[in-house]
């Protein structure tokens, strides 16, 4: 590798992508013909997501240095990025050629074949990634991404585990794993891998909306209860909601023990950096902080059925919980509106 | 018994027994008969070590020193000598690389009351840095240390190197700017060997304020680093300068935009161990920048205080641009017009609708920041500047 192309790697590696591409252009001033140049050059420009200028320098290193692996390794993901598969695939099918115990050319053929769905051979290639390089955090990475498009939970929960195992502070990974157990309907476990990932990473923006999800959905959960909660404290009453009973007082005591219980168990053992990262997600998802005031004021509801015993006082449970729903409704058209086709 | 002899008896007896203070002290003095002035330097110190404050031994220490010191004799021939060297060879010539620092440095004349505003990082650098360091006597009694960095951070374009430059004009210290193309070399081992030059220089060169700019890219988290063993390198190397124990008058101060992104270790007690935030400029301080950038325009009608108003969340970059292009847009219409046409009121809120600030993106990252990352307390400020500003 060239002196500029070494020094153009390390400005890359450190993230200063504008003095990593300057650096790219003014050598490439000097010598428009350095393969190795345009090569960082376009890996810069994957790096900044600007696909369309990267595939310019990957084309013409790729037409300097036909016999370099990484040339067609960084085409075949600008490639795939810009949507054009076949193109992507015979670039990345190029650079495995070139270097079959690369693993690094195995990752990008992976990625290429994730991205244009051919799933299956993409988990292969990635599996060939790892056997290349066992102790390389990415390569298992990227098996993990792919298996978990795959929904082969069981690699790609065992792949990130590998990942963080090898390096601990993978956000990503960390990430990953925790939408994992969001969709296998563990919300404390994704809550307590989110926050982590947050803090591995602070500058990773999904993770605050995917805290927020986690709270929607155990506000989903709070509602069922609620609902049912009702009907526990009319049967309770008998008929007669309006004068205090003891029943009543038992079925509301009753649903706040539920409450509390199924909090505390999703809750416990969490981290205590967990209170301002919730908070944060909350106050930035305004129909979730209207809704969880709507629950807190349910919950109220049902504290004053307990206390006075009388049963009609949680009707208007109901009345907060259709509220609630009206507002899901319009709030999901407007972004649904909102979102581009 | 020869002299010599008796000097290698009395240097067996020494070894024999170390501690004997008045033995070594005349063995260094022989030494130092003889012209061998190292050799006897080594014995008084061992002697002092052991018997700190022996009058003889102090005499004898300051003897030697100036002896050791003392200036090259009148008459040397410089030019036989240069003669009796020979050329360089062509490889030592091509080692010879310039002093990193010493080519930057600056005496400012800048002092904290040319920083227009910002009152609340004045008061913080007077009470964490400059206060304690006009007043050692009395930091030392309140059990306060002058040692360790101060890393500034903030948004982009907000006048972290202007403050630092000012703390440097506060301390009449000199200023070192040191960016990363002055420290990182594609070659392995260089980029350490130019950040221990750049100590080095700073050491020779004390008072002096050495400021690192962009502090992320040469302390990033080394988590961040592990396919590149030479960018780790020089972390470590930065860690161990930090740590020399021989940054007497060396005030280090860094700046960055990504504090979140430098190595946790940069920030332990001895190195960057206080931080302070300079966010965008106030209201006094966007005021004082805006009438710095129009001054020598030809303006009329400018109404400041409500271009300060329409101006928060700008960074001093931005209202520079502002500036710019509102000026652009009178230069324009004069070129038309073929006569000077002032830049008005008028330019400034079309340039207001063009430029935005560009402070957006790092303020959202902030947020997560204050969110996922402050269990220790280090970003309250920011934490609280968010929640002032409903950014929170």
């Amino acid at each position: 590798m060239s002196g500029a192309a070494s020094r153009v790697a390390q400005l890359r590696t450190l993230r200063r992508l504008d003095d990593a591409e300057r650096t790219a252009r003014e050598a490439l001033a000097a010598d428009p013909q350095d393969a190795a140049v345009l090569t960082e050059l376009a890996a810069v420009l994957l790096s900044a997501e600007r696909h369309a200028d990267g595939l310019a320098a990957a084309d013409a290193a790729a037409a300097l240095a036909p016999q370099d692996e990484r040339v067609h390794r960084v085409r075949g993901v600008l490639l795939a990025r810009l949507g054009r598969h076949t193109e992507a695939l015979h670039a990345g099918y190029a650079a495995v050629s070139l270097a079959p115990n690369e693993p690094f050319a195995a990752l990008g053929y992976a990625t290429v074949l994730q991205i244009a769905g051919r799933l299956d051979d993409a988990q292969r290639v990635a599996l060939r990634a790892v056997e290349l390089a066992p102790a390389e955090p990415a390569a298992h990475l990227r098996l993990a991404d792919v298996a978990s498009d795959r929904h082969d939970l069981v690699t790609a929960r065992r792949a990130y585990a590998e990942t963080l195992r090898l390096d601990p502070d993978n956000a990503a990974a960390r990430h990953d794993l925790a939408v994992l157990d969001l969709q296998a309907h563990r919300p404390g476990d994704a809550l307590r891998g989110l926050v982590e990932a947050g803090r591995m990473d602070p500058t990773q923006p999904l993770v605050l909306r995917n805290i927020a999800a986690v709270v929607w959905r155990l506000a989903w959960l709070l509602r069922i209860v609620l609902v049912v909660g009702v009907f526990v404290v009319i049967a309770a009453g008998g008929g007669d909601g309006a004068t205090p009973s003891v029943p009543v007082r038992i079925g509301g005591a009753l649903v706040l023990g539920v409450v509390a219980v199924a909090s505390w168990r999703t809750l416990r053992n969490l981290p205590a950096s967990t209170r301002p990262a919730t908070l944060a997600a909350v106050r930035a998802d305004r129909p979730l902080a209207f809704t969880c005031v709507a629950l807190a004021v349910c919950v109220g509801l049902f504290g004053a059925v307990a206390v006075t015993g009388i049963g009609v006082v949680a009707v208007l449970v109901w009345l907060v919980l259709a509220l609630l729903a009206i507002v899901a409704v319009v709030v999901g058209l407007a972004r649904r509106r909102r979102t581009p086709s | 018994m020869p002299d010599d002899a008796l000097l290698g008896s009395l240097l067996a007896a020494v070894d024999a027994s170390p501690d004997d203070v008045p033995l070594r002290l005349h063995v260094a003095d022989l030494l130092a008969a003889r012209d061998r002035l190292p050799e006897a330097l080594a014995h008084c110190t061992q002697a002092l070590s052991r018997a700190p404050g022996d009058p003889r031994a102090v005499a004898l220490l300051q003897r030697l020193t100036a002896a050791i010191a003392r200036p090259v004799e009148p008459g040397f021939d410089w030019g036989r000598a240069e003669q009796e060297l020979g050329p360089l060879e062509a490889g030592f010539a091509q080692e010879y690389r310039p002093d990193a620092v010493t080519e930057d440095v600056e005496r400012p004349s800048l002092t904290l009351a040319d920083v227009g505003g910002m009152e609340q990082v004045k008061q913080r650098l007077e009470m964490t840095l400059l206060g304690p360091m006009r007043n050692p006597e009395l930091a030392r009694a309140f059990g306060t240390s002058t040692a360790g960095g101060l890393l500034l951070y903030g948004p982009p374009g907000c006048g972290k190197t202007f403050v630092a430059r000012a703390v440097a004009g506060e301390l009449g210290a000199s200023f070192y700017e040191v960016g990363i193309s002055d420290v990182l070399d594609m070659y392995t081992g260089s980029s350490e060997r130019n950040l221990t030059q750049v100590f080095e220089a700073a050491r020779r060169n004390a008072p002096c304020v050495l400021f690192f700019d962009e502090v992320d890219a040469l302390g990033q988290k080394r988590s961040h680093l592990t396919h590149s063993s030479s960018m780790r390198n020089t972390v470590n190397t930065l860690l161990a300068e930090l740590d020399a124990g021989r940054n007497e008058g060396v005030f280090v101060l860094g700046a960055t935009n990504h504090p979140w992104d430098v190595d946790s270790a940069l920030r332990r007690p001895g190195r960057f161990d206080r931080m302070l935030l300079v966010l965008p400029p106030d209201a006094p301080a966007r005021a004082a920048i805006l009438r710095h950038h129009l001054r020598d325009r030809p303006v009329s009608g400018i109404d400041l205080d409500r271009l300060t108003r329409s101006t928060e969340h700008f960074s001093g970059a931005d209202l520079a641009h502002l500036c710019t292009t509102a000026v652009e847009r009178a230069l324009a219409d004069s070129v038309r017009l073929g006569s000077v046409r002032p830049v008005g009121m008028a330019d400034l809120d079309a340039a207001l609708a063009e430029v935005r600030p560009s402070t957006g993106p790092w303020f959202a990252t902030a947020r997560n920041v204050v969110a996922f990352a402050n269990t220790d307390g280090s970003y309250d400020d920011l934490a609280a500047y968010l929640k002032q500003n409903r950014k929170l």
